[in-house]
């Protein structure tokens, strides 16, 4: 356990914690004593004992919600179950995402919308819901998690790098529409990092994306978890509408 | 309390006015009621009835009298 829980008494939102960062994110809140508010997309006995034993373990309450963020009433929903609990929410985090590499011409209609979808509609729709419960007690922080494809241009990442470029804009839209009410915007842009998505991505791709690294490795997901949680932390109370890169220095060694 | 005070409460302490400025009150009409006022409205409103508003209704509140209607119509709330 941390020595100095930096979340201590926050409720905390996270969108698809089953697995990789927003599992990780789950369990660092967790040890820095934050309530969290786990979402996944479908509910199974792995996920709630999953949730269960952190509660159990951290002293905190780790309260899993189910709902599918390409289905806006099932959002909407969800946002109704998180209120009902009656808990003050401090902290979103947008972390559900899906990856999607295919070139222009391979990418189809449905595609690109189903990757808007869950990649910036849902997150505009749990912005706009969130931040009004947020409103009521005049502090907040959302996370958004973008990526370092919405950086920079590669091929067969132009619908997700749309998707999360479209993150990036409405980060710092509403730092600036938000932070009256002392609610905060920030996004974090990892670059590749050791979670199930990048199964797909080819071996050669991932040698050449960890040399490009300064670091000469890739993020784990724990480096992405402990960024939010900064963000998430009162830490950052004068941070707000910053895109950060954990990255590894990656898009800055493409600018060379 | 009735459903009625409650929401003329809500507009009264958000914008800071006295109760006989509410009748015909429209969005933008005083100062304190533009883009950021609405929103802390809106929040007010979701608090004091116990509701989540749709964000169409959000944009629809655009008068006092309006806001009663979206309340009655679509929340059930009675005046």
């Amino acid at each position: 356990m941390a020595e100095k829980r930096l979340l201590e008494n926050k409720t905390v939102i996270v969108t698809g914690s089953k697995r990789g960062m927003g599992r990780q994110m789950v369990t660092t809140f967790a040890e820095n004593g934050a309530n969290v508010i786990a979402h996944a997309r479908v509910q199974d006995d792995e996920h709630m004992d999953f949730c269960n034993t952190l509660a159990e373990k951290d002293h905190v309450k780790i309260i899993p919600v189910y709902f599918d963020l390409r289905n806006e009433s099932e959002i909407k929903n969800g946002i109704k179950t998180i209120r009902a609990k009656k808990m003050v929410i401090d902290g979103l985090v947008n972390n559900a995402g899906i990856s999607y590499t295919a070139l222009l011409q391979m990418t189809s209609i449905d595609q690109l919308r189903e990757i808007m979808d869950v990649n910036f509609f849902a997150p505009y729709i749990l912005s706009q819901y969130i931040s009004k419960m947020m409103l009521r007690n005049k502090k907040g922080s959302i996370v958004n998690i973008s990526s370092s494809a919405a950086l920079d241009g590669n091929p067969g990442l132009s619908a997700y790098g749309a998707s999360k470029s479209a993150l990036l804009c409405m980060t710092r839209s509403l730092a600036a529409e938000l932070g009256e009410n002392n609610i905060r915007v920030n996004a974090i842009c990892p670059g590749v990092t050791a979670t199930d998505m990048i199964n797909d991505m080819k071996d050669d791709i991932f040698r050449i994306q960890k040399e490009a690294s300064f670091l000469k490795k890739v993020a784990t997901p724990d480096d992405i978890a402990n960024t939010a949680m900064m963000l998430l932390s009162d830490m950052s109370k004068y941070i707000t509408g910053q895109v950060i890169s954990v990255d590894g220095g990656i898009t800055q060694f493409s600018k060379r | 309390m009735t459903n009625l005070e409650l929401y003329k409460k809500s507009f009264c302490e958000t914008f800071e006015i006295q109760e006989d400025a509410l009748k015909g009150l429209v969005y933008q009409g005083i100062p304190s009621w533009d883009s950021v006022g609405h929103m802390n409205l809106v929040a007010t409103l979701e608090e004091a009835f116990d509701i989540m508003m749709d964000t169409d209704d959000v944009i629809d509140l655009s008068s006092y009298e309006k806001g009663i209607e979206i309340l009655k119509d679509h929340y059930d709330i009675g005046f």
